[in-house]
């Protein structure tokens, strides 16, 4: 066995002052300041809260800023697609002309280099039994040939005319609807008014939920158990049957769909507040502040209401796509907002009227929901986690 | 057991008289009656009608009347169809929409919960990825815009399925797809994520220590425990399916109940309107009642539970 040296200043005693044992490394957080760390390491509810955000953006300036109205109609220029295949005609002047080929309703419109649609192209009489079109541009005659689909364009010796490949439609960008309205601003239009209704209607359930589940909580007793027998028949109802038979009684409109969506899905909330209350309300700072002479409406608005805001702030938000689903299940069997006006539901039932000819009109109220329904959920189950004191790391 | 089903019967009996008052007087708040329309009647004829119809009674005789038809299960005639009463369009309409539902909840438990296992046991793999982003989306999406797109692609573009009727089993196919779409999905997510916490569970690793089969495993001790939140949520989803199904019975112009209802409510048939509302909600009410009785048959600890509370 070998002896090991040490050397004699290793015996010497450390300064206990200069110890580091007490000091904490990471900087102390709030509760707020850490929710809103956990929520910005999180991806996906960060996406959505920025999808969200232009969103509401777009709803609110987008009309403004468009030089198109929701409700102007232009028969001329219907059922217009998003993108299109130009062809140009040049005649023996060196005049060319470029336009393109509605295949669904067999007009031709012309188009400016840039890809801005300027009109309808008038022909000539239309051969209804050869299901034939002449069109002359200048000199140059082309024929439409719809008589086997796809349609295709002939030249005067009849070979075929060939497509420059594909251009978006720079007058509108998503395209018309089958009243040759601009999809794009109908879009954020019924974007508006989706949004403004799953807000209203949210609110309303908000402050109706909070009300009724915090008098429940918090005065007890009988009260609470008669508040909640209400509660519970009303939550074995149907009530996606109630907001119709509303819709029914107060006519279409949009003050009548936050009426009724806010009338009825306040339940949820109600409970969620009231197991809040119930819980919070036997802790001690409840009681100190009961013993330093608060009363009722201190005590709930000051202490137990902030305390339960996690809760509150998660069921908020997962109440607004389902508002958001409600109102364009609404629309959709024509119960929503009345034309002109526009919400995603009327627009997803319009596009399903032109579904055969026109699919791609369904595209962009079908992708406007969905994508919503997408960003409130992430972003709920974000706030979800993030306002999990358990989660915390 | 029995104080049970008494308890939730009586309950059920409040409620239904809760729906039937709330709709009466929802339906009777509506301004103008079912005999005023853009052709003037003579006023004698209008009397003679509303006096058929009992509607120039005193609001609650008309009122105790209705109860009366309700416990006699009978719903009144039909305004829009006369000679037609609320009873006959139901009876019609009914065969197909429990067809429909009933199908859509099979769908949901044979298509859901299997992939809600491939999910848990491909943890963060790509048959996992794969599920969960079909399951976000079924989610997302609107049942009626899964409907429209299933029928545009596979009924109009491909041709494989009738794009309306149900003359044949294919039919059946993309109503009942589009129907149980969400449900699939909530179900998929659910029983991933329950299975998933049962795997930590400390019995898991005893049933592998002992030696057990990966296969006795998962099914024996794996999935008994970890379906027990799915039964739980089939209640509800019973529930939405049958009354989901008006929007998709409309897309696909099927005879069901719920296309009864939304025409009622474009040609404001009230009666009907009333009477479609009240057997929804009493049918909805007795499917829920008896999944919750299954459930309690299934599982012996909330058989405990129920009893005492």
């Amino acid at each position: 066995m070998s002896e090991e040296t040490i050397a004699p200043a290793m015996w010497e005693k450390l300064d206990r002052s200069a110890s580091e044992t007490e000091v904490i490394a990471t900087p102390s957080l709030t509760y707020w300041q850490d929710v809103r760390k956990r929520l910005w390491a999180n991806k996906p509810a960060v996406v959505s809260i920025g999808f969200i955000v232009l969103l509401i953006l777009a709803a609110i300036f987008g009309p403004i800023f468009s030089p198109f109205s929701y409700s102007d109609q232009n028969l001329k220029l219907a059922n217009l697609p998003p993108v299109f295949e130009p062809y140009r005609v040049t005649d023996s002047s060196g005049a060319s002309t470029r336009f393109f080929l509605n295949a669904s309703n067999f007009n031709l419109y012309q188009v400016s280099e840039g890809g801005q649609v300027e009109e309808i192209i008038r022909g000539e009489r239309k051969d209804m039994l050869k299901k034939r079109q002449a069109f002359k541009f200048g000199d140059q005659a082309v024929t439409l040939d719809y008589s086997s689909l796809p349609a295709k364009l002939l030249n005067a010796d009849g070979s075929v005319l060939r497509p420059e490949g594909l251009q978006w439609n720079m007058t509108y960008l998503f395209g018309t609807d089958q009243l040759g309205r601009d999809v794009l601003v109908r879009q954020m239009i019924g974007a508006r008014i989706s949004l403004t209704v799953a807000f209203v209607a949210t609110l309303v359930n908000f402050f109706i939920g909070i009300f009724y589940g915090g008098i429940a909580g918090y005065v007890g007793g009988k009260t609470d158990a008669v508040m909640m027998r209400i509660v519970e028949i009303i939550s074995t109802i149907p009530l996606t049957l109630y907001v119709i038979l509303l819709m029914v009684v107060l006519d279409s409109g949009l003050i009548s769909i936050v009426v009724a969506i806010g009338s009825v899905f306040w339940v949820d909330m109600a409970r969620m507040v009231r197991g809040q209350i119930l819980m919070l309300k036997s802790q001690d700072y409840v009681a100190a502040a009961r013993t330093m002479g608060a009363g009722t409406g201190r005590i709930l608005t000051k202490h137990l209401l902030p305390n339960s805001v996690g809760p509150i702030l998660v069921t908020l938000t997962m109440l607004i796509p389902s508002a958001i689903f409600i109102e364009s299940f609404m629309s959709f069997i024509g119960l929503g907002v009345t034309p002109p006006l526009a919400s995603w539901g009327t627009l997803t039932s319009e596009a399903v009227e032109t579904l055969r000819a026109y699919p791609h009109q369904l595209f962009f109220p079908a992708a406007a929901i969905s994508l919503t329904m997408f960003a409130f959920n992430f972003l709920g189950d974000g706030l979800r986690d993030a306002l999990d004191p358990r989660l915390r790391k | 057991m029995a104080t049970y089903v008494i308890q939730r019967l009586g309950l059920m009996l409040l409620t239904l008289f809760a729906i039937v008052t709330l709709t009466f007087f929802l339906m009777h708040a509506v301004p103008g009656g079912p005999f005023v329309s853009e052709r003037m009647l003579a006023p004698e004829i209008e009397a003679s009608l509303n006096a058929k119809f009992g509607l120039s009674d005193p609001i609650w005789l008309q009122y105790l009347h209705y109860l009366r038809g309700i416990a006699m299960f009978d719903l009144g005639p039909s305004f829009k169809y006369p000679g037609v009463s609320v009873n006959q369009m139901i009876a019609d309409g009914l065969p197909v929409t429990l067809r429909l539902g009933l199908l859509a909840v099979i769908c949901v438990v044979a298509l859901g919960v299997p992939m809600g296992i491939v999910a848990a046991l491909n943890r963060n793999k790509w048959p996992d990825t794969g599920v969960m982003l079909l399951a976000t989306m079924g989610v997302a999406i609107p049942s009626y815009v899964i409907a429209t797109v299933l029928l545009y692609v596979f009924a109009l573009k491909l041709g494989w399925v009738p794009t309306f009727g149900l003359d044949d089993w294919r039919g059946y196919i993309l109503p009942v797809l589009a129907l149980a779409g969400f449900w699939i999905s909530f179900v998929a997510r659910l029983s991933r994520s329950s299975l998933l916490e049962t795997f930590e569970q400390d019995y898991m690793t005893t049933a592998r220590a002992k030696g057990l089969r990966p296969g006795q495993v998962l099914f024996k001790h794996g999935l008994r425990n970890s379906l027990i939140p799915v039964v739980t949520v089939l209640g509800p989803v019973v529930a939405n399916l049958v009354t989901g199904s008006f929007v998709i019975e409309q897309i696909f112009a099927l005879p069901g109940i719920g296309r009864h209802f939304v025409l009622s409510i474009t040609n404001r048939d009230y009666t009907a309107i009333m009477g479609i509302t009240i057997f929804y909600a009493a049918l909805l009410m007795v499917m829920i009642l008896i999944v919750d009785l299954l459930y309690l048959w299934l599982d012996p600890r909330i058989k405990l539970s129920g009893q005492s509370a």
